[in-house]
């Protein structure tokens, strides 16, 4: 397929407004692939050139991208700021760029999927001291042969920003229609094997090849999520519930298999180097040949630890022994996935809890089974009194579903009043702040798009003012007055006192007394609370307040 | 197989002239020259580069190809004396290019050809103007340019018998004309056309070394600038394309 033809599909995605003519235009797409071709496909669709579970990486900011467009259009980089800021969206910008470049080629190559995927991959495994210098001779060279719409669609693969509507619901339906498959087992297909590429082409086989997909040791599938509900609530069938600590840590998946480990993190990032005490732990308590699902938390004295001590350690690179003396880090277990070579996902949760005690021992978490709402209330408080988050419910015979946010696990945590938030724009401070950041501009999630709802200027130590202060050079999309606008990355957990109607922001609503509590990075910005969310609570405290 | 013995200043011209636009090239060998035809990430650059077998004190080669790490060859440099032999040799088959000078053996390994850009073919192109003026001041020209501005006319105006460099920035402006009498030769046929000082600038440093470079030009064509190395004994081709602005 040529790149072109992808991003012209990708323009009338974009156009396109109801699903069924979406997925109907995907799967006739699906259906004229290579098998070459097919997978690159369905990953790039989705705006993500690696599956999830490889941990490859681009690493390209905003900052490599204007170097190379400076260059491939004649550009001043000041010119290429300029219009980013005017037109918003890097890749409209870039677009636009290429249409009037003003330096000439001598020639163009025709730019196909898999040169971009093979371009892709060059930047990924490009690193050391040269790194960044190769990695802008890559995009160069892609830029220099790109029409201004291939332009456009490279510029949001490379910077992550890929949003033409297109969802994991969307693509797993055109799948199953391009190749006459039952949805429902490419979904399962992909909740195991964690890559929409490799399932098309196991779709592309038949039903009986996405009906034996397997798990694999160092293959991480997504955790398996909560929703947030009431113990009543879910009580109501009558059956007995499994009741398990919630735990203010990070979360974590163990694969071990011919003596050798590795520790993923929530969003499936490697943390063995940063966790060597706990990695050694669970190397001597388990057996070989298994993936086991927990959390990971910081004991003093007894006591778990606040959740961002726990990040510290995944986020470190450096020193890590030392860091490993100071706090102690204890590995909890709550479900295991895979053992012995055989994938336990689809066995009801009371079996595999029985396998998983029957291996894991010691650090299994404590559970109680029960009917009775009173008992599980008094476990709740007793977990909120041991410093816990609250506790999990989980329906006995509910399947493990990788990825899956269903109604199996039910969290039961004290009302919050805090949203994830992404961090879309900062404004310089005043003062003692003057060279940092002195507040953020949050926004939602509105679908594809990012909606303000906030700012956040206090709950900051000056360590973390410092810190974002450099770790957010490199998102500056664009600069105005003293507001700078960033790349979406970083989701900060934000405490408030109410939710109010406001015509200040776009969404229609703003916070009162916002402060910043902790920066999510376990959180991917798809993570972040939506409007939806944030109508709900406002409905839902409103309410409250009328009943009363 | 490529074994010979090269001048230390040779040997830098050679590697600047590449490092001018590229960081990795193909390099040719046979048994009467070595040369190299690259382009660079945008395809707006080209240089056409070669040795004949004269321009080295001792030369026996096989025809044959290697990849180029050029930042590799320049980290050479730094221990090389003016006046230096400096051996080279390839032996068939081998992924490694043996540098050897005053007791310095470096021994550098080499990319695979086959991951770096193909050789582009010249562009069939001809260009009316032909004016040859000396590589210093060419580079003069171009450096004092770059300071109001990020693109350059290079013109020759056959009514007024001038060769004409113009550069316009934002505020302020630089001419330089080459009267008649100022240039080694010209054609005096019209021509003119914009091209990028980024480009140039590297290319400019390159070519100050050269007595005279002879400047190919059309109206908004590419421009060739042909200059000799190696004392006569190698030559260069830079192609630029032109900038094309709309009014």
């Amino acid at each position: 397929m040529l790149f072109l033809n992808f991003a012209e599909l990708c323009s009338r995605l974009e156009k396109i407004s109801g699903r069924l003519d979406t997925i109907a235009l995907l799967s006739e797409t699906i259906c004229s692939l290579s098998e070459e071709d097919l997978p690159h496909f369905c990953r790039l669709i989705l705006g993500k050139p690696f599956p999830e579970w490889s941990g490859q990486k681009l690493g390209v900011g905003p900052n490599l991208l204007y170097e190379a467009v400076a260059y491939v259009t004649g550009k001043k980089r000041d010119e290429i700021i300029d219009r980013l800021s005017r037109v918003g969206d890097a890749g409209a910008a870039v677009e636009d760029l290429l249409s009037q470049k003003s330096q000439t080629s001598f020639f163009t190559v025709e730019l196909s999927l898999s040169d971009i995927m093979a371009a892709l991959l060059e930047i990924s495994v490009t690193e050391g001291g040269r790194s960044q210098k190769e990695k802008v001779r890559v995009i160069q060279r892609l830029l220099s042969n790109a029409s201004p719409l291939e332009g456009h669609y490279i510029t949001a693969i490379l910077l992550e920003d890929f949003r033409i509507g297109i969802g994991d619901g969307n693509l797993r339906e055109a799948i199953a229609r391009a190749f006459s498959v039952n949805p429902d087992l490419v979904e399962y297909a992909n909740q195991v094997r964690n890559d929409m590429g490799e399932v098309a082409l196991l779709a592309k086989q038949g039903e009986t090849a996405l009906q034996s997909v397997r798990l694999v040791p160092f293959h991480p599938v997504r955790m398996m999520l909560a929703r947030q509900g009431t113990i009543s609530g879910v009580l109501e069938s009558g059956n007995p519930v499994a009741v398990e600590y919630k735990y203010d840590g990070a979360r974590f998946q163990f694969h071990k298999q011919n003596g050798r480990c590795r520790m993923y993190s929530r969003r499936l990032e490697e943390v063995t180097a940063a966790m060597p005490d706990v990695v050694t732990l669970l190397n001597d308590a388990l057996p070989d040949d298994i993936i086991v699902d927990g959390e990971v938390i910081a004991v003093r004295d007894g006591r778990p630890l606040p959740f961002q001590t726990v990040l510290r350690r995944f986020r470190r690179k450096h020193n890590v022994a030392e860091a490993a003396d100071a706090i102690t880090m204890l590995p909890n277990l709550f479900d295991i996935l895979y053992l012995d070579g055989r994938m336990l996902i689809d066995l009801p949760f009371h079996i595999r809890r029985e396998k998983l005690c029957k291996v894991a021992g010691n650090f299994v978490t404590p559970q109680l089974v029960s009917d009775n709402e009173s008992e599980i209330e008094a476990y709740y408080h007793a977990a909120l009194d041991a410093g816990h988050e609250g506790v999990m419910l989980k329906l006995q015979d509910s399947r493990y579903t990788p990825g899956v946010r269903g109604k199996d696990w039910v969290k039961i945590k004290p009302e919050a009043d805090t949203l994830d938030l992404v961090v879309t724009g900062a404004e310089w401070g005043e003062g003692k702040r003057a060279h940092v950041f002195g507040s953020f501009l949050l926004s939602v999630r509105d679908e594809e798009k990012l909606i303000p709802i906030s700012r956040v200027a206090t709950g900051f130590s000056d360590e973390q003012l410092a810190w974002l202060h450099d770790t957010l050079q490199d998102d500056i999309l664009r600069k105005d007055g003293k507001m700078v606008y960033f790349e979406p990355r970083l989701v900060f957990e934000v405490g408030y006192s109410e939710i109010q109607k406001s015509p200040n922001y776009e969404g229609g609503y703003a916070l009162r007394f916002p402060r910043f509590i902790e920066l999510r990075e376990d959180k991917d910005i798809k993570e972040a609370n939506t409007t939806e969310d944030v109508t709900d609570r406002y409905i839902q405290t409103h309410k409250v307040q009328n009943e009363s | 197989m490529l074994k010979a013995t090269i001048t230390a200043d040779i040997f830098r011209d050679t590697v600047d002239a590449l490092s001018a636009l590229v960081t990795e090239c193909r390099l040719h060998f046979s048994e009467t020259e070595v040369w190299a035809r690259a382009v660079d990430t945008a395809n707006v650059a080209m240089i056409i580069l070669s040795l004949k077998k004269e321009a080295f004190s001792q030369y026996e080669a096989t025809t044959g190809e290697i990849g180029l790490d050029i930042a590799k060859l320049k980290n050479t440099y730094s221990m090389m004396g003016k006046a230096s032999d400096i051996r080279l040799e390839h032996p068939d088959g081998a992924n490694k290019i043996e540098v050897t000078f005053e007791g310095y053996h470096y021994s550098i390994t080499l990319l695979d050809s086959n991951t770096i850009k193909k050789d582009p073919n010249a562009p069939g192109i001809q260009l009316p103007g032909q004016v040859t003026i000396s590589g210093s001041e060419l580079n003069n020209v171009i450096k004092s340019a770059a300071i109001v501005s990020d693109k350059i006319w290079f013109a020759i105006d056959p009514d007024n018998k001038e060769f004409v460099l113009y550069a316009e920035g934002d505020s302020d402006n630089i001419k330089r004309s080459f009267s008649a009498g100022e240039v080694i030769a010209c054609n005096w046929q019209q021509a003119k056309s914009l091209f990028s000082i980024d480009y140039l600038k590297d290319m400019g440093k390159v070519m100050s070394h050269a007595e005279k470079v002879t400047i190919d030009l059309g109206a908004d064509h590419p421009i060739k600038f042909s200059f000799e190395i190696a004392g006569g004994n190698g030559q260069v081709e830079y192609l630029l394309a032109p900038r094309i602005e709309a009014d």
